[in-house]
């Protein structure tokens, strides 16, 4: 050890000095925990069942499974209702913001809303869309969050949410392994310590702890968060097509059953009523989307994806139109297509494959 | 029970993981609000990092990656500002220990360096980690923690003639 070393272990040694009182710290985090696990978690999930999953593989799977689906005719195409889906990692980060469309005898439509789009939230400045929910959160806890959200989506969207569901993304991986895996496509092999995902290239079949990695890497991608939800979107069309493919009643009661206890909604919201009625696709889309811009907001300089309040308006608007089922223009495209339509059960083609 | 396992170590770890957070970003608020953060998160997930051999290792990693990352809130206040103490650290006139001077000085260089070069230094000579360790914490091979050491090592030597005015 030279006394240069010395000296840097002595500085480095003082620095540590400087850190906070562990015994506040402490404090802080007991009570923050308390007020993180909301028993509703587990309780709301009686409530009702509206997974992405859910919100997707039901509709299909009832209707393709069913070989006479029951006549319930609760549902006209006027009664399409709008459900915020939040995805988040179980300890109160936004992971995913997905605005779904559910209507009868309609494809439905889902536009995800990436979690750092610039928007300016009221009595707050410009911030990340996904911080109006952890603003949301911190005052008063998961459903205030998930309701501080709609309204932020909706002012930014003009689209109104009738409903909201939180869905823990591991909820969503576990998932595959009821359908005994889900078959997605590398580009490249994936490996990141962060999410522990560690995958090799090409169309391999996910399941288990993977697939979560798989669902939340972001670090190391040539997109970060837009790749993972391209991702997000694969993943979910790829277990569609598992359940619609397997033409199993029964599977389908599993999914529904496991989905079922990874989501907590607002009350009120029951999709099964009126899910015999829907078309089995599904379209996705990103919403327009500006370049990455640093903003100064107050508290801080913020990063984040530029956001054209107007056209997003117009993409939203066409997007969720009644009876819009062609392939949906103008959101954000690059690189790679991020939006397309497709049947389930269809075979993904090599151009299906993400990063 | 995980419950009773992961207060345990929090009860056992939060000190010294508060002081490596600190030594890291050489900001004690920053390096609370990330030890925080983090201990929330890796209680979701108790199940499974309190599995792995040593849970303290992959806390300590998930603390770096979540400095090195750090973007948001705090975020873009660049390392260098971040550092305000710098003032402080100038040596007092009236300080008698010339050694306390010349460390206080050495903290504010090793605050400027760039973060990686930091946190393998701090890994170094504070946890005295291998190399090995580093570069599993630091998630690249060892040939870059050498790097990254003999740069910072280098830079702080070079530096080390400085007067602290300079850095004011």
């Amino acid at each position: 050890m030279t006394d240069h070393e010395a000296l840097i272990r002595e500085a480095i040694a003082a620095e540590a000095d400087q850190a906070v009182d562990h015994r506040a710290v402490l404090a802080e985090l007991r009570r923050k925990r308390s007020r993180r696990r909301p028993i509703a978690l587990f309780a709301a999930a009686t409530l009702t069942v509206a997974a992405a999953a859910v919100a997707v593989i039901v509709p299909l799977a009832v209707d393709r499974t069913a070989s006479a689906p029951p006549a319930k005719q609760v549902a006209p195409a006027s009664n399409a209702r709008t459900v915020l889906l939040i995805g988040t990692d179980g300890g109160g980060n936004t992971d995913s913001i997905v605005l779904v469309r559910i209507a009868a005898d309609t494809p439905v439509s889902a536009v995800w809303l990436p979690r750092d789009a610039l928007v300016d939230l009221p009595g707050v400045g410009v911030d990340r869309l996904n911080s109006a929910y952890a603003r949301g959160r911190e005052v008063g806890g998961g459903q205030a969050g998930a309701e501080a959200l709609a309204r932020a989506v909706e002012s930014l969207t003009g689209v109104a949410v009738d409903h909201h569901a939180e869905i823990d993304v591991a909820g969503v991986a576990a998932l595959s392994d009821v359908v005994g895996g889900v078959d997605v496509c590398l580009r490249k092999p994936a490996r990141d310590h962060l999410s522990g995902v560690d995958l090799p290239a090409g169309r391999i079949l996910l399941g288990g702890q993977q697939a979560l990695a798989f669902l939340r890497q972001r670090n190391g991608l040539p997109n970060g968060d837009l790749d993972r939800v391209m991702r997000q979107q694969v993943f979910l069309r790829a277990l569609a097509a598992k359940v619609v493919g397997a033409q199993d009643p029964a599977l389908v009661a599993r999914v529904v059953e496991a989905a079922r206890s990874t989501v907590r909604t607002d009350p009120g919201l029951e999709l099964l009523e009126f899910a015999q009625r829907i078309t089995p696709t599904m379209r996705t889309a990103i919403i327009p989307l500006g370049a990455e811009v640093d903003v100064e907001n107050g508290t801080g300089p913020v990063r984040g994806h530029a956001v054209d309040p107007a056209a997003v308006r117009a993409f939203a608007a066409g997007f969720f139109a009644d009876g819009a089922a062609d392939t949906p223009t103008g959101g954000f495209t690059e690189p790679p297509a991020a939006t397309q339509t497709q049947s389930p059960g269809e075979q993904e083609s090599e151009r299906g494959c993400v990063s | 029970m995980p419950d009773d396992d992961y207060d345990q170590f929090v009860t056992e770890r939060l000190d010294r993981l508060l002081r490596y957070a600190t030594a890291l970003t050489c900001d004690k608020h920053l390096a609370q609000d990330i030890v925080q953060d983090v201990l929330l998160r890796a209680r979701q997930r108790w199940a499974r990092i309190g599995a792995v051999d040593v849970p303290y290792l992959y806390v300590k990693r998930m603390v770096t990656n979540e400095y090195l990352s750090w973007r948001r809130r705090r975020a873009a206040r660049d390392v260098s500002s971040t550092h305000v103490s710098l003032d402080d650290l100038a040596p007092a006139v009236a300080d008698p220990a010339i050694r306390h001077a010349e460390r206080d000085a050495m903290r504010a260089r090793i605050a400027v360096l760039p973060r990686k070069q930091r946190a393998a230094l701090v890994l170094r000579y504070y946890e005295d980690s291998t190399d090995a360790e580093i570069a599993e914490v630091l998630g690249c091979t060892e040939g870059t923690v050498r790097s990254h050491i003999s740069r910072a090592l280098h830079k702080l030597r070079v530096n080390e003639k400085t007067p602290s005015e300079v850095l004011r």
